[in-house]
């Protein structure tokens, strides 16, 4: 598996055999522009999950309400429709007003997140003493957002984090329905790009593959790590 | 969350309890509103739209040339795909979800399943050019290959085949399998190893009476969801073809981007349709199943 | 099968930097009880699974009677061992469960499904034998256990810590009936815990460790009253601290001159070991030499805690009804009722 990876660090440095590519790659003044808009979308769709599912999430949990099997249920249908189906149907939903705004795909692409986001933070929900911390932060004074942002937050931190990471990814590299809706992110200008400077593409993966790899790695190394089954 | 009570009379009282219950669920309406939006209604209009035809007449039309070729090919191709790249990464995929998580040491087996994380996640595109370059006609494995006197072009191989695909997409299954079978191996006690030896069972005896039997109904489930994952996939086999093999997922981008002929209106409605329908036979039963592993696996 | 002895000797293990056991030596009779007790770290649960064949000692033996089975793997050794929770096979239905040893063993269907409604019978849950785990309470799931564990009529029965994760008045009912079971099966038993209530109510000996070692070895009677070192003194029970000085053997404890009780070579300034029930307090209208700082109401009996002029605490335990007027902060007159007492090293 890895051999592949190997192999192909190599070829980007093929026309010259050098960091050409690379340097071409940075230098297309287009790189850092779909890099960017990528990532603010991305952004965006991170804090939409963390302002509307967290909060959402932890009053579930609290309130032991009666419609929580639904929304359980129902964060998982995301799952069930295959993006391309999905895409299609976005496709003949939304008005033009909406489809043109910067607005539509980070809701998007929340849905698409959901199952892993909402699983991700449900476990993390239930590993903490959620109502005695809460209870303890609201008798000393703190109302609904400060609780949460000051204390259960940090508490689930690693849920948290996890959430956060793969909902960027996610939202990164989705390629299907934003190509399907006739957007332009990073994805799709790679493939466009393959189309003349193959060579420059391979560059551009092998960097959108490395580095988040790299930066998850070493955040999880540094991170605090969870408990697993240790010694007696 | 207090409750309000309502002391209206008879016929006031279904409409007030309609708003008492609406103020009940008030803190998830936020997202149930987007989810509805941005989700269901999506779906519905596709469901909807499957059965009109161009004069928005209910129709069956659509269905019908949704079931013959090529979109015929188009569906046992990817079903294909999906049980067939299903099945090669399950098993190896398995195994290494248990070397991982029994005998790494724990940074190890953070990495890794940080590096399956992304690499199940980040989409297809960046993979596809990866075996570009390793697999492809300039591609250093094919040279290496050829050094060893095995010209894979000499066939009529080439990335953009079914085979082609398999193997790109063995890529992302596996780390997809590792991701989703390692709960399941981490769910396994070692109390019950211990007990098991201490009451005379040698390993054999541990995996095939214990271990075995609760590991595989997370084994058939998550080998459903490398399935539907499969079958799904699109980015990647877009990257990868040039057209020439029917795909489902290829045959429904190829109505959006246009060139549709008139009486294909809808019919890409249709063979999204009938896309949801496969996907959820294989993940309504792994949801099932994982609900009911669940069970004996909370720690 | 009948019971054997069970002896460890010089067993030592190793975790890391962490000397878990230090030349352990331990010998339980044939169907004696006998409890390793101490604190976490003490090395208790290490020797139990070295006993067991979970653990590989580093260095030392096992034997079970005369046979020597350090190196018999776990799988063989023919030990019945209850875990502190959660071994349960999810699996299996709760006689399954029982009948898995038998069924290692060969033992046909029926045979071992017989034995195990037997067994099931005697700890009374016979009616849910063909529930699954998860569908029973933590009591009754230690109550599989247990009859899971002598299904196959092991020769050592091995205890680790079974009753710590349930509730309070389940452990007394569980503990005794473990009691009742292992007198009449005639088990030789190994029972580790950290509770010296547990440990004392119900074993033939008890086994006091601390960081490897084993301090103390005897009857509870023997531990509670003569405790060997300063450590079992504290752990087993509770124990008073009373600075005093030697003089000519003799130590003087509020007043009256008493028996100094030396185990080495204790001298000059030491603490003196009382319980609580050697001390009595009473009420006195004069300066008294303690002052009542709580008074806990047990029922029966009730926990008097006071303070010396030189700032001892000591704890005294008395019936409720002779302190019935003892209020925080009254002035008392502390009495030790032995004419003998410990002495440790300060």
């Amino acid at each position: 598996m890895f051999s592949a990876f190997e192999f192909s660090i190599r070829t980007p440095a093929n026309g010259g055999y050098g960091w050409d590519n690379y340097l071409w790659a940075i230098r297309e003044q287009d790189f850092f522009h779909y890099i960017i808009r990528s990532g603010w979308l991305a952004a965006l769709t991170v804090l939409i999950t963390l302002i509307v599912l967290v909060p959402t999430m932890t009053w579930l949990h609290l309130s032991k309400s009666t419609i929580r099997p639904f929304v359980d249920g129902i964060s998982l249908l995301p799952l069930v429709i295959p993006v391309v189906a999905f895409a299609v149907g976005a496709q003949i939903t939304f008005p033009e007003f909406v489809q043109n705004t910067v607005l539509e795909l980070p809701f998007l692409y929340f849905v698409l997140a959901l199952p892993y986001a909402y699983r991700t933070l449900d476990i993390g929900l239930n590993s903490i003493p959620l109502k005695t911390i809460t209870e303890a932060a609201r008798s000393a004074g703190a109302n609904w957002w400060r609780t949460i942002s000051t204390v259960i937050i940090p508490v689930i931190k690693s849920a948290v984090v996890g959430t956060v990471a793969i909902t960027f990814a996610l939202s990164l590299g989705e390629y299907t329905l934003t190509v399907l809706l006739h957007w332009d992110t990073f994805p799709t200008w790679v493939t466009y790009v393959a189309q003349e400077n193959i060579l420059g593409a391979i560059a551009i993966s092998m960097m959108s593959l490395i580095i988040p790899v790299m930066v998850l790695t070493a955040v999880t190394l540094v991170a605090p790590g969870r408990s697993t089954q240790g010694r007696k | 969350m207090t409750l309000n009570v309502n002391k209206g009379g008879a016929p006031s009282r279904r409409r007030a309890s309609l708003i008492s219950f609406l103020k009940n669920i008030a803190p998830a309406l936020p997202l149930l509103v987007i989810i509805g939006y941005f989700f269901l209604f999506p779906i519905g209009r596709l469901i909807y739209v499957s059965f009109m035809s161009n004069e928005n007449t209910f129709t069956l039309d659509n269905f019908r040339t949704a079931m013959q070729e090529p979109y015929r090919s188009g569906f046992t191709n990817s079903i294909k795909i999906g049980l067939v790249s299903a099945a090669i990464a399950s098993l190896p995929g398995a195994f290494a979800a248990y070397f991982i998580e029994s005998r790494g040491p724990v940074k190890l087996r953070r990495t890794i399943s940080v590096m399956s994380g992304v690499l199940a996640n980040t989409g297809g595109v960046p993979l596809a050019f990866m075996f570009y370059a390793a697999l492809g006609i300039q591609g250093q494995l094919t040279k290496v290959l050829k050094f060893f006197g095995w010209d894979i072009y000499a066939g009529r191989f080439s990335l953009g085949t079914f085979i082609g695909l398999l193997i790109v997409y063995l890529y992302f299954q596996l780390p997809l399998m590792i991701i989703v079978f390692s709960p399941a191996i981490v769910a396994l006690r070692r109390e019950w190893a211990e007990a098991a030896r201490n009451l005379g069972a040698s390993q054999l005896n541990y995996w095939t009476k214990i271990g075995i039997p609760l590991l595989f109904p997370s084994f058939i489930a998550s080998f459903l969801l490398l399935f539907a994952s499969g079958f799904s996939a699109y980015a990647t086999a877009r990257a990868l073809t040039v057209g020439d093999i029917a795909l489902t997922p290829l045959q429904i981008g190829g109505l959006l981007d246009g060139n549709v002929s008139a009486e294909q209106l809808n019919l890409g409605k249709a063979l999204g349709v009938v896309m949801v329908v496969i996907s959820a036979f294989a993940v309504i039963p792994y949801l099932a199943i994982q609900r009911r592993s669940a069970r004996w696996q909370k720690r | 099968m009948s019971s054997k002895s069970l002896t460890l000797k010089n067993i030592s293990k190793r975790f890391g930097n962490v000397n878990a056991l230090d030349n352990f030596n331990l010998e339980v009779g044939v169907g004696e009880l006998v409890a390793l007790l101490g604190p976490s770290g003490c090395g208790k649960t290490t020797a139990l699974r070295v006993v067991a064949g979970l653990e590989h000692q580093d260095s030392g033996s096992v034997l079970v009677g005369d046979l020597d089975i350090s190196q018999t793997p776990a799988h063989k050794r023919n030990m019945g061992m209850v875990f502190q929770a959660y071994s349960l096979f999810p699996n299996l239905t709760v006689e399954e469960n029982v009948a898995f040893g038998l069924q290692m063993r060969k033992v046909n269907k029926s045979v071992r499904l017989k034995k195990a409604h037997q067994l099931l019978d005697l700890v009374g849950l016979d009616s849910q034998s063909k529930r699954f785990t998860h569908e029973l309470s933590g009591g009754q799931q230690q109550r599989v256990a247990l009859a899971r564990a002598i299904a196959f009529e092991p020769e050592i029965l091995l205890l680790d810590e079974p009753l710590s994760a349930l509730d309070a008045q389940v452990r007394i009912n569980l503990r005794e009936e473990i009691r009742r079971l292992q007198l009449s099966l005639g088990t030789t038993t190994l029972f580790v815990t950290h509770d010296q209530e547990e440990a004392m109510a119900i074993s033939d000996r008890v086994g006091v460790m601390n960081n490897g070692v084993l301090e103390q070895i005897d009857t509870p009677d023997a531990l509670y009253n003569k405790p060997a070192s300063s450590f079992v003194a504290s752990f087993v029970g509770t124990m008073n601290r009373i600075p005093a000085h030697i003089t000519d053997g003799m130590v003087e404890i509020f007043g009256s001159k008493i028996v100094a009780l030396k185990r080495g070579n204790e001298s000059g300034q030491v603490h003196a070991l009382i319980r609580p029930e050697s001390i009595s307090v009473a009420a006195t209208t004069a300066q008294g030499n303690a002052k009542v700082l709580t008074r806990s109401f047990m029922g029966a009996s009730s926990n008097i805690i006071c303070q010396t002029e030189d700032g001892t605490i000591v704890q005294s335990l008395m019936t409720s009804a002779s302190t019935g007027d003892l209020l925080p902060g009254s002035s008392v007159q502390l009495r030790v009722l032995s004419s003998e007492v410990l002495v440790a090293n300060v």
